[in-house]
C-alpha cells in the first residue's frame, strides 16, 4: 500500500501580489521502503514538498494521505504526534539545540513521548553508537564537526524508530567525505526497511536512491526509477558534462540537468536566471 | 499541568539561568526583593507583637491602663514619651478620679517632669524625670536591684527621694549602687533611695527607656509645675483581678463624668490593650506587607517581559522542538516551567536573605523578628503563582509559533 499519497497538492505562500506558488498541484505516491531522491533548482519547492510530507506544513489545496489516513486537515497537536512517532527529520543545517549535549539532542524526541530520563538517555546513547559518534555523547554541537553534527542529527531522527526519514539537503553543508558517510548511514537505515526521502543537488548521490524525482517551479517534471549503486539515468547525463561535482558546481549542474531532461523545453530556458540564487544561499551557509 | 517532563523543563530553566545570568538575575531580582520584604516585615510585626504581649504579661492581664485616646503604639510597653500621645495628656485631676473609683486598689501615674537633673558628673540630659506613686513597681511588676521604692508617706509628705533606672544611675554617678547619693533637680536636693533592675526594653520604646528615668514622688512633680506636668499614662489595679474589665469600665465612666460627660481617654485592661495593640501592629504590618506583595506582582510583569524577549530569541529552538514532535502544550509547559523555576529560585534566595536579615536584626537591635512557616509558605505560593501566571503569556506566544517559520528564523 502506498505510504505517502499526495493528490493535487498545492502550497501558496503570501497574499495578493506577493503570492508564491511553492507547490503546483503535485501528485506523488511513495511506497514503503522506497529511497527517493528529490532534485531540482533552488526555489523549485523541494523543501516545501518535504515540509508538507513531514507534516511541518499544511497544503493549501489537495489531499495528503499518510498510511492511508487523510492528514492534510489534522490539528497542530495531532500533526505533532505523528511527526514524533512516524517521521524523522534531517536538515541541511543540522538544527541541533546548541545548549544540549549530543546525547540530550538525540533524546529530545523521546522527551516528548514522556519517557523517563534514564530510559531515553540509554536509547539515545545506543543510537549514537549506531551512527558512530558515541564517543562524542557529552559534546555540545559547537564542539563537533559538520559530519559529526549530521550523524547526531540522524541519530535524533532515528531515535523514535520512525517509518519515514525526511532529509532536506542532508549533505548540503558537508564535505565529500562526510557526505559519503551520511549517505551510507541513510543507505543502512533504508536496508532496515525505512522509507527515505532526501533532497540533493549532487547527481552522484542518486546512486543511493531507488527513485529520483525532478522538480521545477513547484511541479514534478520527471520521475524515474533508479538502481542502487548507479547514478540515475537523467542525472548521469549531467554528471558527465561536468568534470567535478564539487558544491560550487552543484547548482549549475542541476540547471544543466534541466537541459538534459527528455521534454519540457520551456524549462531549458530558465537556467541563467536560476544561477544567481544559489550564491546567496551559499554565502548564508558559510556565515552560519 | 506541569507534570510533563518537569525534569527536563527544570533543566531548560537552569540552562536559561546559566546562559543569560544577567537576564535571569533581572527576572529574579523583583521576586527576591518582594519575598525578602514581605517575610521580613511580617517577621518584624510578629516579633513586636510577641514582645508587647510579653510585656503585658509581665504587667498582668488585670492591669488597667488609662491613657489619652490616640494612636499610641508605645505606651503599654513603657513608652510614655512617644511623640504620638503628646497632644492631650492626662492631668492630676484624672489621677485623683482614677484613685477614687470603687474597686481600684492601687494606681500610679506616669508624669513627665520638665527639667534636667544634675548629678555628680553634671547635667544628665539624656535622662528624664517621672513623677509617680508608691504603687508603681508593684503595678508593672518591676523589681528593684538595690534599696527601696519610695512609700506613700514619702509621696504624701513631698519627700525629696528618688529611684533610678540602671542607666541613669551609671550616667549620673558612674557607679552601680549610688544609694544615698544625691542630685539636684529644680533647685532641690534629692537622695537616691533605690535602683531598679533593668527594664526590658522594647523596640517601640527605644527613645523612652525607663532605664534612663529618674522616678520621684508625683506630689513633688506637681508642686514643681503647679499641677501642669503632663501625665501620659495611669496604671491601676482592681481589688479583684477577675473584675478588672468591670473596674476599667467604672474608671472610664468616672473619667467621663469628671470631664463633663465624655472624655478623650481610653481605659483598657492588659488583655484589651494587647488586643488593640495587636490590631494596630497587624494593620501596619499588613499594609506594608501588602505593598511589598504588590512588588511581587510588579516582579511578575518583569518576568513576563524578560520571558517574551527570551521567546523571540529562541524561535529556532521552538521550531526544532516542534519538528521532533513537541506539541503546542508541551512547548507552553516548558516555558511556564522555566518562568516558574526562575521565580521560585528568586523566592528561595529571598527566603534565605530574610533569615540573614532576621539574624542581623536580632544581633543589632533588641527586637527578635519571628519568621513563621506560614509566611514562608504563602510567599512561596505567591511566587509560584506569579511564575505561572506571568509565564503563561510568553509561553502561549512560544507554543503557537508556526514550526516552519520558526525553523526559518535565524
Ligand atoms: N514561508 C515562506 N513564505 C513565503 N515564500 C516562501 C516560504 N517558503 C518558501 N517560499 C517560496 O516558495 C518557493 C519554494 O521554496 P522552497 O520549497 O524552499 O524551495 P527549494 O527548497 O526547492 O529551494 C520559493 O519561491 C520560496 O521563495
Ligand atoms: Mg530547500
Amino acid at each position: 500500500m502506498a505510504l505517502i499519497e499526495l493528490q493535487d497538492v498545492s502550497k501558496l505562500y503570501g497574499f495578493g501580489d506577493a503570492t508564491t506558488l511553492a507547490l503546483d498541484e503535485v501528485s506523488l505516491t511513495i511506497n514503503k521502503g522506497e529511497f527517493v531522491a528529490v532534485m531540482g533548482p533552488s526555489g523549485c519547492g523541494k523543501s516545501t514538498l518535504m515540509n508538507v510530507i513531514g507534516l511541518l506544513d499544511k497544503p493549501s489545496h489537495g489531499q495528503y494521505r499518510l498510511d492511508g489516513k487523510l492528514v492534510s486537515r489534522l490539528s497542530a497537536n495531532q500533526s505533532a504526534k505523528i511527526r514524533r512517532d512516524k517521521i524523522g527529520f534531517i536538515f541541511q543545517f543540522f538544527n541541533l539545540l546548541p545548549k544540549l549535549t549530543a546525547l540530550e539532542n538525540v533524546a529530545l524526541p523521546l522527551t516528548y513521548k514522556g519517557m523517563s530520563v534514564t530510559k531515553r538517555l540509554k536509547i539515545a546513547s545506543e543510537m549514537l553508537d549506531r551512527v558512530g559518534v558515541q564517543s562524542r555523547e557529552y559534546y555540545l554541537p559547537g564542539q563537533l564537526s559538520g559530519g559529526q553534527l549530521q550523524c547526531v542529527a540522524i541519530a535524533r531522527a532515528l531515535v523514535n524508530n520512525p517509518q519515514i526519514i525526511i532529509a532536506d539537503e542532508p549533505t548540503g553543508n558537508l564535505d565529500s567525505g562526510s557526505s559519503r558517510l551520511v549517505m551510507e548511514l541513510l543507505a543502512e537505515i533504508h536496508k532496515m526497511g525505512n522509507t527515505i526521502i532526501f533532497v540533493t543537488h549532487n547527481p552522484e548521490l542518486t546512486r543511493f536512491a531507488t527513485r529520483v524525482v525532478y522538480m521545477h517551479d513547484g511541479g514534478i517534471i520527471h520521475d524515474e526509477a533508479s538502481t542502487i549503486g548507479r547514478v540515475a539515468t537523467t542525472a548521469r547525463k549531467v554528471l558527465y558534462t561536468i568534470p567535478a561535482t564539487r558544491e560550487e558546481d552543484d547548482l549549475a549542474g542541476v540547471s544543466l540537468l534541466m537541459k538534459a531532461l527528455p521534454s519540457k523545453s520551456s524549462v531549458a530556458k530558465q537556467p541563467v536566471i536560476k544561477v544567481k540564487k544559489p550564491r546567496t544561499i551559499k554565502s548564508k551557509a558559510k556565515a552560519k | 499541568m506541569l507534570g510533563f517532563g518537569l525534569g527536563s523543563n527544570i533543566k531548560a530553566g537552569i540552562s536559561t539561568l546559566k546562559t543569560s545570568k544577567g537576564r535571569s538575575f533581572g527576572i529574579m531580582l523583583g521576586i527576591i526583593i518582594g519575598v525578602t520584604s514581605v517575610i521580613t516585615i511580617l517577621a518584624i510585626g510578629d516579633g513586636i507583637k510577641t514582645q508587647i504581649s510579653g510585656q503585658i504579661h509581665k504587667y498582668g492581664k488585670d492591669i488597667i491602663i488609662v491613657k489619652p485616646s490616640q494612636l499610641n503604639l508605645g505606651s503599654t510597653s513603657g513608652a510614655p514619651l512617644s511623640s504620638l500621645n503628646i497632644l492631650s495628656p492626662l492631668t492630676y485631676r484624672d489621677i485623683n478620679t482614677v484613685n477614687h473609683v470603687n474597686g481600684v486598689s492601687a494606681s500610679a501615674p506616669v508624669t513627665l517632669v520638665p527639667g534636667t537633673p544634675k548629678g555628680d558628673y553634671g547635667a544628665y540630659h539624656q535622662g528624664f524625670v517621672i513623677g509617680t506613686s508608691a504603687s508603681f513597681p508593684s503595678l508593672i511588676n518591676q523589681s528593684l536591684a538595690y534599696g527601696d521604692f519610695f512609700s506613700d508617706s514619702n509621696n504624701n509628705n513631698g519627700d525629696e527621694v528618688a529611684v533610678l533606672g540602671q542607666t541613669a544611675a551609671e550616667a549620673m554617678f558612674k557607679e552601680n549602687v549610688p544609694l544615698g547619693a544625691s542630685f539636684t533637680f529644680h533647685g532641690q536636693t534629692f537622695v537616691v533611695d533605690g535602683i531598679f533592675n533593668t527594664f526590658d526594653s522594647t523596640p517601640l520604646s527605644q527613645q523612652a527607656n525607663f532605664n534612663d528615668a529618674i522616678f520621684i514622688p508625683n506630689s513633688i512633680a506637681e508642686s514643681f509645675t503647679n499641677n501642669t506636668a503632663p501625665t501620659y499614662e495611669i496604671f491601676a489595679r482592681s481589688t479583684d483581678p477577675n473584675q478588672a474589665a468591670i473596674t476599667a469600665k467604672n474608671v472610664a465612666s468616672a473619667l467621663d463624668v469628671a470631664h463633663g460627660g465624655s472624655s478623650n481617654i481610653t481605659v483598657n485592661t492588659g488583655t484589651q490593650d494587647l488586643a488593640s495593640n495587636n490590631s494596630i501592629v497587624n494593620l501596619t504590618t499588613g499594609l506594608v506587607a501588602g505593598v511589598a506583595g504588590i512588588s511581587l506582582l510588579v516582579a511578575g510583569i518583569g518576568i513576563m517581559n524578560v520571558m517574551l524577549v527570551s521567546v523571540s530569541e529562541r524561535v529556532r529552538e521552538i521550531g526544532i522542538r516542534k519538528a521532533v514532535g513537541a506539541t503546542n502544550r508541551q512547548i507552553r509547559n516548558q516555558f511556564i516551567a522555566e518562568a516558574t523555576f526562575l521565580s521560585l529560585s528568586g523566592a528561595l534566595i529571598g527566603i534565605i536573605l530574610s533569615f540573614l536579615i532576621e539574624l542581623g536584626i536580632r544581633l543589632v537591635t533588641s527586637l527578635t523578628p519571628i519568621i513563621t512557616w506560614q509566611s514562608v509558605i504563602i510567599v512561596t505560593g505567591i511566587s509560584l503563582l506569579v511564575g505561572i501566571v506571568f509565564g503563561t503569556v510568553p509561553a502561549i506566544k512560544a507554543s503557537t509559533k508556526d514550526p516552519i517559520e520558526a525553523l526559518r528564523a535565524e
